[in-house]
């Protein structure tokens, strides 16, 4: 900002428009932390500060709800889900950068022209198509279903990530004595790390936080994921205790948060030129 | 029988793209010699690059039998089969290794030598390649000049059986590039090894090779040593890519004036020296002159062509004096100082005797005879 021209006012005005969208923002998120510290007689009164700090709500989350099942249900949908879109889209959209075949483009955007479609539509037959199966309420037929956004756009990503890779690397290290399956993992995947951590972390957030694929495809028995637990708990929206809805929240809410805080160095090295 | 004791044959190559609507190597045939520097020399797109790439087993030729190395065909051979090294134009070293694993990677990948003895070999081959200190840094972290010396570096190591680099030097400056292809040579020689250097500058061709191959639209022009390829080029197109500044053309015919045999064109009839006549033909023939600049001299007094000096370039100890005669501009290389100025009137006298003679459709006539 060493060359900025404008005046002060001009200035003033710019900090005012950022303050009022930071407190847009964060006043939302403060919020649910006071509300979770709260015990249940305050949670309907409007005040930032509670009278009494209250962990009743954290105990119950735990004690009566069992939350940190569904915690785990969604750590092993979410990840179960990123590793299957890696396991499928790698070599899929190495191929479709790297080799020339009929009918290559159409193909491709077949693939990721799935993403145009409502994915909703897709639920009830789904679900039908899971019970006849043997699917329906296991993690393998939550990891497939997941499967139907997170495998175009990986492939998506990886392709172009691929296609931009100098091709006369794996023909150095073909030369050098790799078959091309060994140029592949030994000298173009650990090259092609930060988008494989980018995909990996957008098809965990996608499998951590679905809603409507868990809802339908899961019993309170089965592999329910949090975010059903917090709409279960709440008896479809009829009994709603603030408090440990906030604690509910703010538990499923963290950990992506944590993730993206840990790969974020290989999410810029990705979406930065984007 | 093909291929010599180590050295490479490339036997009735051909190569297309495209399911054949592109030619890129069409009927080309090579014979390198053990310890070797042969260079493929050509304007971009004629065909050098494939014919290596189909040497390295990185493209896949057409035919069966066009590639032998010390006698055995191993046209359908993975790279890696094959005991040649690759050194590439912009180095294609492994970004995440360091210049140490980079060099060892070949001998890694084979296995058969323990780590101290791969560790030795790289010393050795860094050492060579004044890069000792380089070793541990990354390939971001390098120049030009440096990440090729890395480059032949992954090379050396290997000892393979010939070494084939594809334009090693195009992305290095200038004065860069002069210093590394005297030591590419150095290198060549001193390792005693069969070389295919791909280039489309002629200088460095004609200063590195020990033979040259010129290439045009996928097929091979004249393979001959640098000084036969300039002093002898077998057709136009060899005549007129090699030497710099470029050769004079003039398009003659053959005319029988009182008894002599002239070389008339619109700007000069002038007798064809002795020796020439009987091989030049006969009168009423059109042919194309090629005269390099170095053969014209720039007359003292009577005599010689008329013209008027345009433009005067300082090389070096050398100097072009452009001149227009009669509306046809012809390249002067004078030794030093021209002595002439930019407008003056000079008389030029063109050394036939040095001349090259091809017919309308480039080809030399006067053949091997003047070998």
């Amino acid at each position: 900002m060493s060359d900025d021209r404008s005046g002060p006012g001009q200035k003033a005005l710019a900090w005012a428009a950022l303050t009022l969208v930071l407190a847009l923002v964060l006043i939302p998120y403060a919020y649910v932390i006071v509300t979770a510290f709260k015990p249940a007689e305050e949670a309907y009164d409007a005040t930032w500060l509670p009278q009494r700090v209250s962990f009743d709500a954290w105990v119950e989350v735990f004690e009566v709800n069992r939350f940190h099942r569904y915690l785990w249900n969604s750590l092993v949908a979410g990840a179960g889900s990123a590793a299957l879109a890696i396991l499928i889209s790698v070599p899929g959209a190495y191929i479709f950068a790297r080799k020339q075949f009929r009918f290559r483009e159409p193909l491709f955007y077949m693939i990721v022209g799935t993403l145009i479609f409502p994915f909703i539509l897709l639920i009830v037959p789904i679900t039908i198509a899971w019970i006849r199966i043997g699917l329906f309420d296991t993690f393998v037929g939550l990891w497939l279903a997941f499967q139907i956004f997170a495998v175009p756009y990986s492939m998506w990503i990886l392709r172009g990530y691929f296609a931009g890779m100098p091709r006369n690397i794996e023909e150095a290290a073909m030369v050098y004595g790799c078959t091309q399956f060994q140029a592949f993992y030994r000298v173009i995947l650990p090259l092609a790390k930060p988008v494989i951590v980018s995909v990996l972390f957008l098809a965990f957030l996608q499998g951590w936080s679905d809603f409507l694929f868990s809802n339908m495809l899961t019993t309170g028995d089965g592999p329910r994921t949090a975010s059903v637990a917090i709409y279960a708990s709440t008896a479809g929206g009829e009994r709603v205790d603030w408090q440990v809805l906030m604690v509910m929240t703010l538990l499923t809410g963290i950990p992506p948060v944590l993730l993206y805080i840990l790969s974020q160095k290989h999410l810029a090295k990705t979406f930065a030129p984007a | 029988m093909h291929g010599t004791a180590s050295g490479i044959e490339v036997r009735n190559l051909r190569k297309t793209f495209g399911g054949g609507a592109v030619v890129a190597c069409d009927d080309v045939n090579l014979d390198i010699g053990a310890n070797e520097l042969l260079v493929l020399l050509g304007p971009s797109g004629c065909g050098k690059t494939t014919t290596l790439r189909c040497i390295a087993g990185l493209e896949n030729p057409d035919n069966d039998n066009a590639i032998w190395v010390r006698g055995r065909n191993i046209t359908r051979l993975a790279p890696r089969d094959r005991n040649l090294a690759f050194v590439f134009q912009d180095t294609a070293l492994f970004p995440n290794l360091t210049v140490r694993r980079n060099i060892s990677f070949g001998l890694d990948m084979r296995g058969k030598l323990s780590r101290a003895e791969i560790d030795g070999r790289v010393t050795e081959a860094a050492r060579l390649l004044k890069i000792e200190a380089l070793l541990d840094r990354h390939p971001r972290q390098l120049s030009g000049g440096q990440g090729q010396r890395a480059g032949l570096g992954r090379a050396i190591v290997m000892e393979p059986d010939a070494f084939l680099l594809d334009e090693p030097l195009a992305a290095l400056d200038a004065a860069l590039r002069v210093e590394m292809r005297t030591e590419i040579k150095l290198i060549q020689r001193k390792l005693a090894t069969t070389m295919i250097f791909v280039t489309h500058d002629q200088e460095e061709a004609l200063s590195i090779g020990d033979k040259i191959a010129v290439m045009k639209d996928g097929r091979v022009q004249q393979v001959d040593t640098p000084h036969d390829i300039y002093r002898r080029p077998a057709n136009l197109f060899v005549a007129t890519f090699i030497g710099s500044p470029p050769i004079n053309r003039f398009r003659c015919e053959l005319r029988e004036e009182g008894g002599d045999l002239r070389l008339a064109s619109p700007t000069f009839a002038l007798p064809v020296p002795a020796e020439l006549v009987r091989r030049l033909g006969v009168a009423g023939r059109e042919l194309i002159l090629g005269l390099r600049p170095e053969f014209v001299e720039i007359g003292r007094d009577g005599g010689g062509i008329e013209g008027v000096v345009r433009l005067t370039e300082l090389l070096g100890s050398r100097t072009l004096v452009l001149v227009d005669a009669g509306g046809t501009e012809i390249r002067v290389l004078v030794q030093g100082e021209p002595g002439v100025r930019e407008g003056e009137k000079v008389r030029l006298v063109l050394q036939l005797a040095r001349g090259f003679y091809f017919d309308l459709d480039g080809r030399s006539l006067l053949g091997e005879a003047r070998a």
